[in-house]
């Protein structure tokens, strides 16, 4: 019985430890880029280099870019045309969050409460400004190394679903093209 | 004349909600958390709605809802937004109570009582002592019931819906206890319909933005947004990527 109790603590105080870990992470990490939004001093070209660090340190670029494809897609591309895609997609998620952040008044984002299901990490927040607030999710994964982004969903409106909802429909439209796909996301 | 169209627009609904029903063996879970191939048969026709809707948008309800948000100070605003809202508990009180949700059916009622006696329902009173607002209507409570989503369908001027939500509005119209009762209830919708368009404008210029193709854009963010209201654990179950090392 008291082996029992012994493994159940060590589990909750695991369980616990990297909780404790991941809020910290994020507290450290959403302070780093709010300060990102909040300086505008620098040229348009550093600031988008700062974007570009802390979306490469932070977001699971990889798993985001062949999630949103899928596995057949995946299978039958060449390593030429994923590394072009993966490429491209970086780029555009760079992109999208510089653009978003951009049109951001500076405000806050609060920690709220963090949840794990399936290994994954579910970060409650809320992202505020004057005039507003919104309910913010992150999904987060351990990689060992890190912790990493594989999903924002603002409100009830995840980031992954969605793209991949407009990824799927140009891949459908052109035959499960992957060229078809880069041309449409450069397009953007 | 006008009982006439009650009866037709009634008899449309109950008709959407049959081929709704016909429709459930493909899709039996309420929320169904598959974005990827949503039933959308009328495709060519949603997205030539959806562009009318965009160019009646860019003419004329964008720039009175720009002017609007530009005019009006940010406590108006809030206050629009609450009497119309306010306006609507009484049909989520009809609606929880068929869903068997009494405690939530009291709670709507009690915030109707009170933000109406306080304020004229400008000022939500009520979340400030506890009684949290809950939303839901009758698309919600069909799909509780077991009616499946039915085919995607854009509304002129109103926009992304499904026919088993849409028939839901339609006879929410018509059984509101509130907007029933009041004389010139048109204009009541146009001034709600203008708040609504006013709430999401920033979004709606995110979309006209960000998007490769707004109408999947728009149509997936109209599921995600009703299965939020139908899942209780929607966040945790929405879908995620397949993790890659890298």
């Amino acid at each position: 019985m008291k082996k029992i109790i012994i493994i159940f603590c060590l589990i909750f105080s695991f369980s616990t430890l990297n909780a404790s870990e991941v809020s910290e992470w994020f507290e450290k990490e959403s302070n780093l880029f709010l300060e990102i939004i909040s300086n505008k001093e620098g040229t348009e070209s550093e600031n988008y280099e700062k974007y570009k660090l802390f979306v490469s340190k932070n977001f699971a670029i990889k798993s985001i870019a062949y999630g949103l494809i899928g596995e057949s897609i995946i299978n039958k591309s060449s390593e030429d045309e994923l590394s072009l895609y993966l490429n491209v997609f970086t780029d555009y998620l760079i992109k999208t969050i510089y653009k978003l952040a951009n049109s951001t008044s500076s405000g806050s984002i609060i920690f709220k409460d963090v949840d794990i299901k399936d290994n994954i990490y579910i970060i409650k927040s809320e992202i505020s400004d004057k005039k507003s607030s919104a309910n913010l999710y992150w999904k987060v994964i351990d990689t060992g190394k890190s912790f990493k982004i594989i999903d924002v969903i603002v409100e009830n409106t995840s980031y992954f679903v969605t793209k991949k909802s407009e990824f799927n429909k140009i891949l459908r439209k052109n035959r499960g093209s992957l060229k078809a796909l880069v041309n449409e996301i450069q397009k953007i | 004349m006008k009982k006439h169209l009650k009866v037709i627009l009634l008899i449309i609904s109950v008709s959407f909600l049959q081929i709704s029903l016909s429709h459930s063996n493909e899709d039996t879970s309420i929320s169904s958390i598959s974005y990827d191939e949503i039933y959308d048969p009328i495709e060519p026709i949603n997205r030539a709605v959806l562009n009318f809707n965009f160019f009646i948008d860019d003419i004329a309800i964008r720039p009175i809802v720009k002017t609007y948000k530009f005019i009006a100070p940010e406590p108006v605003e809030k206050g629009v937004s609450n009497f119309f809202s306010n306006l609507k508990e009484p049909i989520r009180t009809v609606s929880f109570i068929l869903q068997g949700e009494f405690f939530k059916s009291f709670n709507s009622i009690g915030r109707f009582s009170i933000n109406t006696l306080t304020s004229l329902g400008t000022f939500d009173l009520a979340s400030r002592i506890g009684m949290e607002k809950n939303e839901t209507d009758l698309g919600i409570t069909l799909a509780k019931g077991g009616v499946s989503s039915g085919p995607y369908i854009v509304i002129p001027i109103i926009g992304p819906s499904n026919l088993r939500d849409f028939s839901g509005d339609v006879v929410e119209y018509f059984v509101d206890p509130i907007s029933n009762n009041i004389p010139n209830r048109e204009y009541l919708a146009v001034g709600n319909g203008l708040n609504e368009r006013a709430e999401v404008d920033e979004q709606l210029e995110k979309v006209r933005e960000a998007s490769s193709d707004r109408y999947e854009m728009i149509k997936s963010i109209y599921y995600q947004n009703r299965n939020a209201q139908l899942e209780e654990e929607y966040i945790q179950n929405l879908p995620v990527p397949k993790i890659y090392i890298e």
